[in-house]
């Protein structure tokens, strides 16, 4: 079975001594990401995202399906994120690795369960028909801080994604193609992002957005998902040595300041998109969406 | 070597004109990374980049760095040569398409193929009663280290190498369905010759052209290394497996080259821009 090299012990003892000296390999801040870069692809619902060397792309699609009878008046939304051996050879098909584990609970955690979609949307006729939302996490590049990629990409993707407008008469449902009526977007209630803390020395330094190198030295993570309006949604830490509770305190502090700015860019990125789309500025009148 | 360069692409038709003329008609042509001999005389490319010749060596290969074109020629440390007698080609395929030799290294693009005589970096990853096993790159087939192929080493006295420590060694055997063995002596001379164990430092990782380049000394063209030893002293090994190790004694200085080989890696920096990087690295110091 492949796995993950382990790094060698000149570079786990080189990465530490520099940690000690306030230093990062790649010259960044302790509290610094990568550059994050964010590319919409020309369907609704695809977002490339790219943080340094790794790189995740989202897809979100939409079918028509029954839903589960406890739950009549919801939608079904899913994430489905697999690591495939294109991101790194350590990865193999159908024998899930503890990081992909946590990465897909991790991903259920922060958005499915914090309701950032409301599912309610999604229900076409009560307990017969309704949207089955799907978003596919596809890990293109794996160099450290998956969690944080693929979480700025489900998001990015969710809110840019726009599902078929349907007009139901009684017990039948009518799809409308894009043609006939412009689609619409998903109701997001809040925008989750996942911000992971990585420390060293038993807690006494905390890094943001560790690359591989540093991922593989570090003790534990802590990964602290957020929203801009400072509402916690999760905070997990799965084993390592014991943080201080004031430590934890201050995470949360800077995660704020951090998915502050992340949600900027997201929000930035998709005016621009939008701007792109609107050729002629006619999508005001095209829009069928209703003011809520 | 032509000044001249032409750019070329996948499956295209090398014409004959541009091949080297062989002064000496009995010198086979020789075929380097990214050309392949489809008899009689066909030569065509298999990848991406920059067709370099020489002429005296009566060599073709072509030029690239991982999907970027490179534009600084250095000659192929191994070729394996297919004969062409009076531009009349006997049909030799397997010979056209080596699987080893830095044809093999260059056409892949981020992965190293084991060739006979290459420095690497070899990490170790287990011992046994005979040799270490070492990986040269991970995920592959791990490479053989015997207990004795270190200076000084005898029956009584060998090396202990912790598992994920760092050597520097010489490829001397590799094929196609044989695990790859590595020496740290050379076998004339009974001397370690600068390879052994990497004690300290820091690995830091870089394209295998720039490894070729910097290996090849002057005509690799890469000029870093040279510039910031005048000001400072370090130490360093090059791994043909596109690793390179610094150690200069503090971290400040040891990041310092190893990011300048590596800026100007990635972003195939020139004559002047290897320069600029070095002054920026010194001034970090």
């Amino acid at each position: 079975m492949p796995r993950e090299t382990e790094i060698s012990v000149n570079e786990r003892a080189f990465i530490q001594q520099a940690l000690q000296e306030n230093l990062r390999l790649d010259g960044r801040a302790f509290d610094a990401f990568r550059p994050l870069e964010l590319t919409f692809g020309d369907e609704y619902g695809v977002a490339d995202v790219q943080l340094g060397k790794t790189r995740v792309i989202a897809r979100i699609s939409v079918d028509v399906a029954v839903p589960p009878p406890e739950r009549k008046f919801d939608g079904i939304f899913q994430i489905i994120a697999e690591f495939s051996p294109m991101a790194s050879p350590a990865f193999e098909v159908g024998r899930p690795s503890d990081a992909e584990m946590v990465l897909s609970r991790i991903l259920e955690k922060a958005i499915r369960r914090s309701n950032a979609l409301d599912t309610e949307s999604l229900c076409i006729i009560a307990g017969l028909k309704c949207f089955a939302l799907r978003a596919d996490v596809h890990i293109i590049d794996h160099d450290g801080g998956l969690v944080d990629a693929s979480c700025i990409a489900v998001m990015a993707a969710l809110q840019h994604f726009r599902r078929p407008d349907v007009v139901v008469e009684g017990e039948k449902a009518t799809i409308l193609s894009v043609r006939e009526r412009e689609p619409i977007p998903l109701s997001i209630l809040h925008q989750p992002l996942c911000v992971s803390f990585s420390y060293f020395e038993d807690g006494e330094i905390f890094l943001i957005d560790a690359n591989l190198s540093e991922e593989q030295v570090r003790n534990a993570e802590i990964i602290v998902t957020m929203n801009k309006h400072g509402e916690v949604c999760q905070i997990a830490k799965y084993g390592g040595a014991t943080v201080d509770p004031l430590a934890l305190l201050n995470c949360t502090n800077v995660a704020l300041q951090k998915v502050k700015e992340m949600s900027k860019i997201i929000q930035g990125k998709l005016e621009a998109d939008a701007k792109k789309r609107d050729a002629g500025g006619l999508m005001a009148e095209l829009s069928a969406e209703n003011e809520r | 070597m032509s000044d001249l360069m032409t750019v070329v692409l996948p499956g295209d038709d090398v014409p004959p004109d541009d091949l080297p003329k062989a002064q000496n008609k009995k010198k086979a042509l020789k075929l380097g990374p990214g050309l392949r001999h489809i008899p009689p005389e066909t030569i065509t490319t298999t990848i991406a980049g920059a067709l370099v010749t020489d002429a005296r060596k009566n060599a073709a290969w072509i030029e690239y760095n991982s999907g970027r074109v490179s534009a600084l020629p250095s000659a192929p440390i191994s070729v394996q040569p297919i004969v062409i007698l009076d531009h009349v080609c006997h049909s030799r395929p397997r010979q056209a398409v080596p699987s080893g030799g830095s044809i093999g290294t260059q056409l892949t693009l981020q992965q190293y193929l084991a060739s006979v005589g290459d420095l690497v970096i070899a990490t170790v990853l287990s011992s046994t009663s005979e040799h270490f096993n070492c990986y040269i790159t991970p995920h592959t087939h791990t490479a053989a280290l015997p207990h004795l192929a270190f200076e000084g080493a005898n029956r009584k006295n060998q090396k202990k190498l912790p598992p994920h420590s760092l050597v520097y060694a010489r490829i001397v055997n590799s094929g196609k369905d044989s695990i790859p063995e590595i020496t740290c002596v050379d076998a004339s001379t009974g001397k370690g010759e600068g390879l052994g164990p990497l004690n300290g430092g820091m690995v830091f990782k870089i394209s295998l052209s720039m490894a070729r380049r910097l290996l090849a000394g002057r005509k690799g063209g890469v000029s870093v290394l040279e510039g910031l030893s005048e000001k400072m002293g370090f130490e360093v090994a090059i791994g043909r497996n596109g690793m390179l190790w610094v150690d200069a004694g503090s971290v400040k200085a040891t990041l310092a080259v190893g990011r300048a080989v590596q800026e100007a890696d990635e972003q195939g920096l020139g004559e002047k821009g290897q320069k600029k990087a070095v002054d920026r690295a010194l001034k970090k110091i």
